[in-house]
């Protein structure tokens, strides 16, 4: 079912969602987007082509987030699990919400549910903005998703002229929009066809078939080396991937609070071990990590490449290192030259 | 809280009942705990399987982990031996009689016990890896569990005598008649009766039968590195040979993301790989 929402009326549907939820949406803090609580229409960026800065995993999993608070010397732990308010998250890019729903996978898993993941996962109402007007990093067609994909969204928005047609996907997302008019069938039509078309021109970045098989076939080559020499270790594109979930769990002694806060591969510490030992040693292992992980072991654990195509990496890596490029350029190094 | 209200980052509390030395240069330091609440006890004991590990915790201090060093059926109490490295452990070794400490666990596959039945064991450890495989020795010792097992082989190997653990009960070994233990130092030293030499060249000499047999190996990496090639060639096929994996961990639970080798994590799917597992994996150890 698709809906319409006038794009004067966004203004009013926000602020009396508001009154029940929490709503979050793309605004301007400081110089770039960021998701945070609705304040003003005016500093709306949800339509800017370029993605917030920040994905909005951290509604799920923030930078920082505490994981119990305790009285010193007695080892007694305060809960801080808590419901959070139901919230809306308005204007979230299909491949961020497809980012989430790979995060799933890791945090509400059967064996292990991860509790502080869970009850925001609960809570929330995700609305996307399909994208019209993909940017020059975008790449989410290239790694099998999609700029109007539906995974992670109770409900998608396309934006033709000055409405909003809403494509309600689940019960959650249909409380949101049902007092609205409903679309006529030429206007459906004309919805699917603008998300085909604007899907069918996104170029393809690189070829994914057997991409795993050769990836995993050059573990020992000095490509690796090669492609991490520029890098500088300085794990921009992971905390800035919808994608990347690690963490570090750390006490806060003055705070009484152990803590978990975002960490990276890219980081020596991150592996290295009490013994001194470390198993990646170099930014040759970090950066090798980094890939693999997201083209080769995700495969292994779901089937599905962990990269959803969202350009940041590019985009913000100090000295333009592009991910595209890399994996473009390992898919084409030979394996026989592997020196074990 | 989840639907069933468990949130896995919180410790169990639990108190030190016993802790001493085990080496004679005070590294290392045997710690047995409690459960605070008799239900913990349960819920651990009804999961625990030798050769899994713990996280112990200690708020404001940190937590790392630790293999567990005691059978289920020795008492209601969970045993490790800490090595001091870092502040973790150095603070973990002040702790005493009476003290509270928090645990997470029990985590990770632990020994495939089921798939042993009716084999040979042959358990090789080295230094303070050899905790976990000590669980495993006092498992199969159990009148009730040691049918399920033919012979036992244990190879234990310490750089010196001074850093032997568990001394008093493994002497004891050599009285019984359902097993072979054979101990080696690196160094010869006065009044040692057992082997002197590393432990990779005390398989060749103990030289155990492939036959219907498991090979366990535990120990730093330097020694497992040449360990498993001195059982290739005695005839052990890489799904017979184990070995236990360590990693910097943090959540021990397969979220936190960084001890994974290749696709697995050595906390959710380790710490216990087949040689036949590992050689599936890329070198990233």
């Amino acid at each position: 079912m698709i809906y319409i929402l006038e794009k004067k009326e966004l203004d009013q549907t926000l602020t009396s969602w508001s009154e029940n939820f929490d709503v979050f949406a793309p605004q301007k803090v400081e110089k770039y987007s960021q998701f945070v609580p609705f304040k003003s229409f005016s500093e709306l960026t949800f339509e800017n082509p370029h993605n917030t800065r920040f994905p909005p995993k951290a509604l799920f999993l923030p930078q920082t987030e505490v994981l119990q608070k305790y009285r010193p010397n007695l080892n007694q732990l305060q809960e801080v699990v808590q419901t959070p308010k139901p919230r809306v998250i308005f204007g979230v890019r299909p491949c961020d919400a497809q980012a989430v729903t790979l995060l799933d996978t890791v945090f509400n898993t059967q064996e292990n549910v991860d509790p502080y993941w869970k009850v925001k996962r609960d809570a929330s109402i995700v609305i996307g903005m399909g994208c019209t007007n993909p940017c020059q990093t975008c790449f989410c067609t290239t790694v099998g998703y999609g700029p109007f994909n539906h995974d992670g969204l109770d409900a998608l928005i396309t934006e033709i002229d000055e409405k909003y047609f809403i494509e309600v996907l689940t019960e959650k997302g249909k409380s949101l929009f049902t007092h609205l008019p409903p679309a006529t069938k030429d206007q459906e039509l004309q919805v699917h066809s603008l998300q085909l078309e604007v899907k069918e021109n996104m170029p393809i970045a690189f070829e994914t078939k057997n991409l795993k098989q050769k990836l995993d076939k050059i573990f020992d080559n000095d490509y690796w080396q090669t492609i991490s020499e520029s890098c500088l270790g300085c794990g921009v594109c992971t905390f800035l991937c919808p994608t990347c979930f690690c963490f570090d769990i750390v006490d806060e002694v003055q705070r009484n609070e152990r803590i978990r806060n975002w960490d990276t591969c890219m980081f020596r510490i991150y592996s290295q071990e009490a013994s001194g030992h470390n198993p990646r040693p170099t930014r040759r292992e970090r950066t090798r990590q980094r890939l693999m992980h997201k083209y080769s072991y995700w495969l292994d654990h779901i089937g599905k490449i962990g990269c959803t195509g969202c350009g940041r990496c590019v985009r913000y890596c100090p000295v333009g290192l592009d991910i595209r490029a890399m994996i473009r350029t390992a898919s084409n190094v030979k394996s026989e030259v592997i020196n074990d | 809280m989840t639907d069933n209200g468990h949130n896995p980052y919180n410790p169990i509390p639990m108190h030190v009942v016993r802790a001493y030395f085990e080496s004679n240069d005070h590294s290392l330091k045997t710690f047995e705990l409690v459960f605070d609440d008799h239900k913990d006890c349960i819920e651990f004991f009804k999961n625990y399987n030798p050769g899994q590990f713990c996280q112990l915790s200690i708020f404001g201090k940190g937590e790392a982990p630790f293999g567990v060093a005691s059978a289920a059926w020795e008492g209601e109490f969970v045993r490790f031996t800490v090595q001091k490295m870092g502040s973790f452990t150095q603070y973990i070794h002040t702790l005493k009689a009476g003290d509270s400490i928090g645990m997470r666990g029990p985590l990770g596959n632990g020994f495939p016990l089921a798939e042993w039945k009716g084999k040979n064991l042959v358990i090789i450890g080295g230094g303070c890896a050899f905790s976990t495989l000590y669980a495993l020795t006092k498992h199969v010792h159990h009148p009730q569990n040691r049918p399920d097992f033919d012979q036992l082989i244990v190879i234990y190997g310490a750089r010196t005598s001074g850093l032997c653990m568990y001394k008093h009960d493994i002497q004891s070994w050599y009285q019984r008649e359902d097993m072979q233990i054979h101990q080696a130092i690196d160094v010869p030293e006065e009044d040692w009766l057992h082997h002197v030499g590393y432990v990779p060249d005390v398989v060749r000499e103990v030289s155990p039968s492939p036959e219907n047999a498991v090979a366990i190996v535990c120990g730093p990496p330097i020694m497992t590195k040449f360990t498993l090639p001195v059982l290739v060639e005695l005839g052990f096929a890489p799904e017979t040979i184990f070995t236990s994996l360590e990693k910097r961990m943090k959540c021990g639970i397969g979220k936190c993301g960084r001890c994974n080798i290749g696709p697995k994590y050595i906390c959710k799917d380790g710490p216990v790989f087949s040689l036949a597992e590992l050689n599936a994996l890329p070198a990233d150890i």
